[in-house]
């Protein structure tokens, strides 16, 4: 009896060998066998009493997992999280998600397959393994078959081993020494490791900070900024004057309204709304609003956007009171500014929609703070 | 092995349909060893050091090109509007196609148990591998910021917005990021059990050192190849799905759009059989020039040749079926614009481009019903240079003919490369190569654990009678 045998192995010139050679070792020791072999041998399986490969299940399992995550995954992005119309079609238009789905369960089953076989089922990487070390260990991944009886931490009796191996008609008896057990790991080399692994990180949380600063902004990534033209109010010596931009032709007449010329909100107070109170002027102003204004302040004006909570901000409510008492130049004044967060709107209203949106908003205040007296007399209980 | 019971089902069988021996001569385990193993282990001959300065110098002058264009933006490329996808898109769907002959051979043909695929399938998933890494560079490039390609991936960020998934683009990320992670995966695990021969054969210690990592400490155990072929096979079933979706991913970046020549149902079956063609070629030309450089002759034999030309052919008529039915569909749409297209792919100003591909790709190939021109050196190489050149043709002409006169005839314009586009295209056939003659000197080119699991007499016989 040996405590130190890892296994005692028997090499075969051919497959036909081995696998006649299993049943009469199997009679004779009662330690577990196994086989090693430069290819897979068909049937070896059964001939070892090995059990069947849990691999399929796993990958069933696991490609369910991807297709559910990948179509749940699309359906919480395009149509719960960011609802985006695309091409007119419905939010949860899970036909356009099938092929990423189909790509994800693959991608999946794949890994699950092949990596799962490798590391979790075979249990590599493993580099300590007392075979690895054995003189046989080359002549199995050549062109020789072994059969093993291993000891798996029992006391293995090596000569009866070798002796049924031989009987089997084993060309050649190897017994293989468990690994002498690692030494304890000194303090002092636990804390190089360690130091080592610190001073990676820092080195890589550095590297990681300032590659993400620096590096999407660096030349020639510069995102289109650095371009050959002239920018507003930009200096250049082609003109005598020294200035980038032309004075206008004399006697051009401009086609639309000057701007006015207030300064302050204050100024603008003055201004009264130059457009009348009727139903197209709000028709118009409801169409500017909602193109333009709705999307951070709501469709009522009451500071409930559509707007994802990533934006950040948070826009006005336009029907409290405060903003009720802005006289209309003063909201005029705001959409042609800005204001805090809110950058000017002038380029994107004309100054007639400016006004518009005034009426429509004093409309939309009037019809979130109703009295009872708004309502006609006829329509009262 | 087994020669009386070959020999009881072989007389079964008539002559004509018996399998021919897929290996030419008597070969050993340990002499594919010798012969393959030690390749990685010798220094390589002159005419490699002399491949690979022509591959690296065109390689480098296609790199120097694509930090230009990166440099520069997309300008310094002949691409305008409406022509703005032209060479870089027809070499990405040009390249992921090569890869497409790789998966085939590695996972198709394993389920069918063709048994001639052990000889070739790990050359020919290495130029899956790199001809897809190939492609892959150039929708990075044509996005114009490369730095910027992660925001197609869904990844949560300060602007709280999400890749389209209902754009056949996103669908192209998603299709070929899985086909080059799996086909990697796939190659690799094939290599394992090779690297673990590597590993015990090799006298110096930095590779010992090396192959030992990469071979994960594998050791041939039963039950490591009980799961190994299991997953192996499960991997080959899935990836069987996943390379017929890939080009059909990539066909939908035409098909769905609403471009008159490409808004067509039968894009899909027409892009997978164009793929495995173009891929075809491509293993065909490197296996005439790995069998005669590398002494493999009797591994890859001609029988392996005559097959994949015999495919080839198949696919050249599919390619002919194809071409006929776009111009009946193009007739069959009652709609002018369809029509217009049609014409200018036969008539137009890219016509010439038209009619060397039907070349090219139907005419040529036909050769391939002789037997004799199956078996001859000179007659394969010129029909699977033809074949590349008319694949590469074919899309261009698809590309660039059909958007260069769409609907508005106002913004018709003509496309004319620039020296960067056919730089960076000479570029990318050094990359592929260059990676191709590395894997060729670092790798085994022949799958050799597989092969010697079918040499005659290398499976046991048992009761469920032979595997020959």
């Amino acid at each position: 009896m040996s405590n130190t045998a890892f296994s005692v192995l028997g090499l075969f010139d051919s497959s036909q060998q081995l696998m006649e050679a299993i049943p009469s070792v199997k009679a004779k020791v009662s330690a577990r066998l196994n086989a090693y072999t430069p290819y897979p041998v068909h049937g070896i399986g059964k001939a070892l009493g090995l059990r069947k490969s849990p691999v399929g299940g796993m990958v069933f399992v696991m490609g369910l997992i991807g297709a559910l995550s990948a179509m749940a995954f699309e359906l919480w992005t395009a149509g719960i999280d960011y609802p985006l119309v695309t091409a007119g079609k419905p939010y949860l238009s899970w036909q356009s998600f099938v092929p990423i789905m189909f790509e994800v369960t693959v991608l999946f089953a794949c890994f699950t397959s092949g990596l799962g076989m490798l590391f979790l089922l075979n249990r590599l990487p493993f580099f300590r393994h007392p075979m690895l070390r054995s003189k046989s260990m080359p002549f199995v991944t050549r062109d020789k078959f072994a059969l093993a009886v291993e000891a798996e931490g029992q006391a293995l009796d090596v000569d009866a081993a070798a002796a049924a191996l031989r009987a089997a008609g084993a060309q050649m008896i190897e017994v293989v020494e468990q690994p002498a057990p690692l030494a304890p790991v000194s303090p002092n080399f636990l804390m190089r490791v360690f130091s080592v692994i610190g001073i990676s990180c820092l080195v890589a949380g550095c590297l990681t900070y300032w590659g993400v600063k620096l590096f999407p902004v660096t030349i020639p990534m510069v995102h289109m900024l650095d371009q050959p033209r002239l920018d507003p109010q930009q200096e250049n010596s082609y003109f005598g004057d020294g200035f980038g931009m032309r004075m206008p032709v004399a006697g051009t007449v401009a086609r639309i309204p000057l701007p006015y010329a207030v300064k302050s909100q204050n100024d603008a107070s003055a201004l009264g709304n130059p457009l009348p109170r009727t139903e197209s002027v709000l028709k118009q102003g409801r169409q500017a609003y909602d193109t333009v204004c709705a999307v951070c302040h709501g469709l009522l004006a009451n500071g409930e956007p559509s707007l994802t909570s990533a934006y950040g901000a948070k826009p006005a409510n336009l029907v409290a009171e405060k903003i009720r008492n802005y006289s209309d130049g003063m909201i005029h004044f705001v959409i042609m500014n800005g204001k805090n967060a809110m950058p000017s709107y002038a380029s994107d209203l004309t100054q007639d929609e400016r006004w518009a949106v005034v009426h429509y908003l004093r409309a939309l205040q009037r019809a979130l703070n109703a009295k009872d007296t708004d309502i006609p007399k006829e329509s009262r209980k | 092995m087994n020669s009386e019971a070959v020999a009881s089902t072989n007389e079964l069988i008539p002559e004509i349909l018996r399998h021919p021996p897929v290996l030419d001569g008597v070969v050993t385990p340990d002499g594919l060893d010798d012969q393959v193993l030690s390749t990685v282990e010798r220094k390589p001959p002159r005419a490699w050091f002399i491949a690979f300065t022509c591959t690296g110098i065109a390689m480098l002058t296609g790199l120097g090109l694509m930090g230009y264009t990166a440099a520069m933006g997309i300008g310094v490329w002949g691409n305008n509007i409406p022509v703005a996808w032209a060479f870089d898109i027809t070499n990405f769907v040009f390249w992921i196609g090569i890869g497409h002959a790789g998966t085939l051979i590695s996972a198709i043909l394993l389920l069918f148990r063709a048994r001639w695929r052990n000889s070739i399938s790990r050359f020919a998933e290495a130029m899956t591998i790199f001809a897809v890494m190939v492609a892959g560079l150039f929708p990075l490039l044509h996005v114009g910021r490369p730095w910027l390609g992660f925001w197609l991936l869904p990844y949560p960020n300060q602007r709280g917005i999400w890749p389209n998934f209902r754009s056949p683009l996103i669908w192209d990320v998603f299709a070929v990021s899985t086909y080059f992670s799996v086909s990697l995966l796939f190659w690799y695990l094939g290599l394992v059990p090779d690297l673990a021969s590597l590993r015990d054969r090799t006298r110096s210690s930095v590779r010992k050192f090396i192959y030992s990592v990469l071979s994960v400490g594998w050791r041939g155990s039963a039950f490591h190849w009980i799961h190994f072929e299991r997953a192996y096979l499960i991997i080959a079933g899935i990836a069987t799905g996943l390379v017929l979706s890939v080009h059909s991913v990539v066909s939908f970046d035409f098909a769905v759009s609403l471009v008159p020549g490409w808004h067509m149902t039968i894009f899909p079956p027409y892009f997978v059989t164009g793929a495995i063609f173009a891929g075809f070629a491509m293993v065909v030309m490197a296996m005439v020039v790995v069998r005669t450089t590398m002494n493999l002759n009797h591994i890859i034999t001609m029988y392996h040749l005559e097959v994949m030309n015999k495919i080839i052919l198949t696919c050249s008529c599919l390619m002919g079926y194809a071409y006929l039915l776009e111009g009946w569909t193009a007739w069959y749409s009652m709609n002018k614009f369809v029509h217009h297209a049609f014409w200018a792919y036969i008539a137009g100003t890219y016509a010439w481009a038209g009619w060397l591909t039907i070349a090219c790709n139907v005419l040529v190939p036909q050769l391939f019903w002789v037997r004799r021109f199956r078996r001859s050196y000179p007659v394969m190489l010129l029909v699977a240079f033809g074949v590349t050149v008319g694949m590469w043709f074919e899309r261009f002409v698809i590309i660039v003919s059909s958007l260069h006169q769409d609907y508005m005839p106002s913004a018709w314009h003509l496309y004319k490369p620039t020296y960067v586009d056919i730089g960076i295209l000479l570029g990318s056939f050094g990359l592929f190569f260059t990676l191709v003659l590395l894997f060729a000197r670092v790798l085994p080119v022949i799958a050799t654990s597989e092969t010697k699991a079918a040499l005659p007499g290398a499976q046991p016989r048992h009761a469920g009678g032979s595997y020959e």
